[in-house]
């Protein structure tokens, strides 16, 4: 009895906890064994395959989908997955209405690093399994090949010494992670197997570090505002869910997840579980990216861009230096709290100021002027709206400490929403507007936000919940603290802490901030200078490509430190090289 | 079959072949399912044929004279050689957005891309960048005519005597050029489209260009056309001002948009083997054609496209 107790006790254990493989194979059987209405179809093919089951269906499905190809490189890494998890399994008509279609569609390349990634990894590996084929291009398998793997290797080169442009994107992180995937898994290359196999590693620790909960955390380049208000709907949470356990997964996986567990399905490595999930003290942690190519204003192709998040196991805190980094959908700061279960729950708060303009567009898209907002907004329906919550702003400057951040505003009088906006979600408890000036706010069970904005304002009620608060001057900005509610008593308690705090600011001519912060640094900070932390400028210049207790690297140096403890694993992208150590 | 439109007005006896390229892109995004979009020919029975992949971001096209069956299109994703045995994309991952294309005589080719300018003397096989000396290197225009190379960008009208080497303002300058073109009549007479500053001209073969201040000042022009049958006429299509011409090199400018939906037109043409007869795409719309010189328009098909570049080839 007592062993079969031990045994009933251990399997309840598993099925709270369960190991990647089983984490993984959930996923994937999503799609495998869809049991709805419809199918997947692409996605399920491939899970089917994969899982070598009902080839005849995959089969006939296969043909079918293949009358008329579209998506461009969004087929791509289907097609390519199932031309790869095949292994004999469909028929030789579906195989060749595949090798067919590679020569009648041309799927387009795209405009953003993400489409070329997947563009050209899939280019390279369909020419790599067809060496004699006729293809859409007009070139040889070899060409293609030769082709796809300068620009993988450009893109390599470039993310380990300046970073990614589309950075650290809760959504799109997985169109980074799927084409590694698939060329650690199926490139016959060692070198370019080898190169995707260190990405993936890069890749997982640019979030590890960057996530609470399985949220990704902070700053990003393309982000959705579903997901910028209610963090729990990025992709993101379902790669923390079967990397590292952390968070709930959504029903159905995002596919980008299901095609990456299909190929590699890598597991990582012990020294990014550890720190993606190891919390127990708090840490501030460093990224440099760079902007998207910017076609036109600029003298430089890519700019860059300063990250800070500050990380401890009640909240999260991050923030870039402001302007605009990349077009349409850029979130430069936040506040992210923890929750039991984030689904459903918007824990997150910060303020903005809701930019649209031509020139944006025509500096990072080839786009003509006319019509262009217009077109943006097809697809991401908020761009050109005043109440929006998303995008960078020209006319923003964001300094952090820790856990306070300083957001300045001196906005152009001729620009198309003169006003800032904050997000205050229908999830903060005990708002409380003092006549200190200060805003008070608890997020879930374990933070207290203190904002301070530093000039008037009203508040407008946002469709599903919350309020924005929105402040028609031009002149403008936000001082805000940050504290685990552990410090402190009760809210009176942090109140009184924060009120006591020095402060003192001007608009004019500039806005301009002096602040001790809680943790006792000085911030002097004015729009269009450098700020200044404790007397000391900033160094932007020696900003490091990734800084930090867990994740180490100089600008320029491809070399990648990830530790934790003891351990350590050295990613050396010039030699193609990994060095593990404990 | 609905791009198989009668076309009864057009003659049969037509010496050239209007191809273009085009897009029906009102609903699309990239990965989105895409309508018939790319390069269209109109046969000798008048009906627009498909050429070709389905494509959705062909911005220019020009033909090898040498070979007039050769057309090469200056597309998003790179420089394509479309010919009866096919397409075949001539460049590689090193250039992306191209904006226009142009060959001279000898076969040389030239493109304008987002981030400079792309020269090959071998048909496409090798490229040489020219733009590298550009201070801002985003090309919208490029033009040829075997002597020089004339670009317009980001900052204005620039040409070059020596492939690159250096480039010397010839215009235009703090003006984003849309477009430049040279008068098949007179080589010296030159005009470029701008985005703001209206239309500049040039009548020192490309070695100045001066705005004539008289039509499209604030507005964008995005395409200028020579006639090829009668010196000094010109036209220009752009957003607000439509479809304007001038019988007198560019002094004075009627509007001439009666009959087109809006003013908003995109590229325009004038069919070098009937006379007055111009044709123009109004953006996504379609396209329209004029028998009396763009007094009166009447709709021609290509129903919901955005016409970018239009070419008559011999």
């Amino acid at each position: 009895m007592r062993f079969a107790a031990v045994l009933l006790l251990g399997a309840a254990l598993r099925a709270q906890s369960p190991t990647f493989e089983e984490r993984k194979l959930t996923m994937i059987d999503a799609y495998a064994r869809y049991q709805g209405k419809g199918d997947y179809g692409y996605a399920e093919i491939a899970a089917k395959l994969w899982r070598h089951e009902d080839p005849a269906w995959c089969s006939k499905k296969l043909e079918e989908l293949l009358v008329q190809p579209s998506g461009d490189m969004f087929w791509m890494y289907p097609v390519t997955a199932i031309a790869y998890l095949d292994q004999g399994q469909l028929t030789d008509s579906a195989r060749l209405a595949l090798r067919k279609s590679w020569k009648t569609y041309m799927p387009y390349r795209g405009d953003t690093e993400n489409h070329f990634l997947l563009y050209y990894s899939c280019l390279y590996l369909m020419s790599q399994m067809w060496p004699d084929a006729d293809w859409y291009t007009g070139k040889s398998s070899a060409e293609n090949m030769e082709e796809a793997r300068q620009w993988i290797e450009g893109w390599v080169r470039l993310t380990t010494t300046r970073g990614q442009g589309e950075y650290d994107s809760p959504h799109y992180m997985g169109v980074y992670l799927l084409p590694m995937s698939y060329l650690a898994a199926w490139a016959k290359d060692p070198a370019m197997k080898k190169r995707a196999q260190m990405m993936l590693d890069l890749l997982i620790a640019d979030y590890a570090p960057e996530n609470l909960d399985g949220l990704f955390v902070g700053a990003h380049a393309r982000v959705y505002e579903t997901q910028l208000v209610e963090p729990a709907n990025g992709v993101s949470v379902d790669f923390g869910w079967v990397w590292f356990g952390l968070g709930h997964r959504g029903a159905v996986p995002a596919n980008y997840a299901l095609y990456y567990l299909l190929a590699s399905g890598y597991e990582p490595p012990e020294v990014l579980k550890l720190i993606a999930t190891d919390r127990s003290q708090p840490y501030t942690h460093y990224e440099r990216k760079r902007t998207r190519n910017r076609w036109r204003f600029y003298d430089d192709l890519h700019g860059p861009v300063y990250k800070t998040t500050y990380v401890r196991r009640e909240y999260a805190v991050g923030s870039d230096q402001g302007g605009v980094l990349q077009p349409i959908q850029q979130h430069s700061w936040d506040v992210t709290w923890s929750v039991p279960n984030a689904r459903g729950v918007q824990n997150t708060f910060f303020t903005l100021q809701p930019y649209s303009s031509t020139r944006e567009l025509q500096t990072y898209f080839v786009f003509n002027p006319d019509g262009a907002v217009e077109g943006v907004v097809k697809s991401k329906k908020t761009y050109d709206s005043p109440d929006k919550l998303l995008g960078g702003s020209p006319f923003e400057k964001i300094v952090q400490d820790q856990d306070t951040v300083i957001a300045l505003y001196d906005i152009a009088p001729e620009t198309r929403f003169p006003q800032v906006n904050g997000f205050f979600s229908k999830d903060l408890e005990e708002v409380a507007e003092d006549a200190s000036g200060w805003i008070f706010m608890r997020g879930g069970d374990s933070t207290y936000i203190a904002c301070r904005p530093l000039q008037p304002y009203s508040w407008r009620p946002i469709e599903g919940g919350g309020r924005r608060l929105f402040s028609p001057y031009l002149k403008n900005g936000f001082v805000v603290q940050v504290a685990p509610r552990s410090e402190f008593a009760g809210l009176a308690a942090f109140k009184k802490a924060i009120v006591a705090l020095p402060l003192e600011f001007r608009l004019e001519p500039t806005p301009s901030v002096k602040f001790r912060s809680l943790r006792g640094t000085t911030i002097e900070f004015t729009y269009g200078s450098t700020p200044r932390l404790n007397g000391t400028a900033v160094d932007y210049e020696h900003w490091p490509l990734f800084g930090g207790p867990f994740v180490e690297s100089a600008v320029d140096s491809q070399k990648i430190v990830l530790r934790h403890g003891s351990l350590r694993r050295t990613l050396d992208f010039k030699n193609l090289t990994v060095t593990d150590s404990r | 079959m609905r791009w198989l439109l009668g076309l009864a007005a057009f003659p049969l006896f037509a010496q050239s072949s209007l191809y273009v390229a085009m897009t029906v892109t009102k609903e699309y995004v990239v990965g989105a399912k895409l309508p018939p979009s790319g390069l269209f020919v109109k046969n000798a029975r008048g009906e627009w044929q498909h050429e070709g992949f389905n494509h959705p971001f062909i911005f220019s096209l020009d033909y090898d004279v040498a070979d007039p069956s050769v057309v090469y299109l200056a597309a998003g994703n790179g420089l394509i050689r479309a010919s009866a045995q096919g397409w075949k994309i001539l460049t590689g991952s090193d250039v992306t957005e191209l904006r226009d294309v142009s060959v001279d005589r000898a076969g040389t080719i030239y493109f304008a891309h987002s981030h400079g300018i792309r020269m090959s003397r071998d048909r496409g096989a090798t490229w040489v960048e020219i733009g590298a000396t550009l201070h801002r290197k985003f090309t919208e225009a490029v033009r040829t005519d075997g002597q020089q190379v004339v670009e317009g960008g980001e900052e204005g009208i620039f040409r070059t005597l020596d492939n690159g080497r250096s480039w010397l303002l010839a215009g235009a300058a703090g003006f984003q050029i849309t477009r430049i073109e040279q008068s098949p009549l007179d080589r010296c007479e030159w005009a470029a489209t701008t985005q703001g500053g209206g239309i500049f001209l040039s009548h020192d073969c490309a070695k100045t260009f001066e705005s004539t201040g008289r039509i499209g000042v604030g507005a964008t022009l995005y395409d200028v056309a020579y006639d090829p049958r009668q010196a000094k006429r010109i036209a220009v299509a752009g957003w607000g001002p439509g479809v304007a011409v001038s019988d007198d090199g560019g002094k004075t400018w009627q509007s001439r948009n009666s009959g087109l939906p809006v003013p908003e037109v995109v590229s325009v043409i004038f069919d070098p083997d009937v006379r007055a007869r111009m044709y123009a795409s109004v953006r996504d719309d379609g396209l329209y054609v004029s028998n009396d010189a763009g007094l009166n328009w009447v709709k021609q098909g290509l129903d919901g496209s955005v016409i970018n570049r239009m070419r008559f080839i011999r």
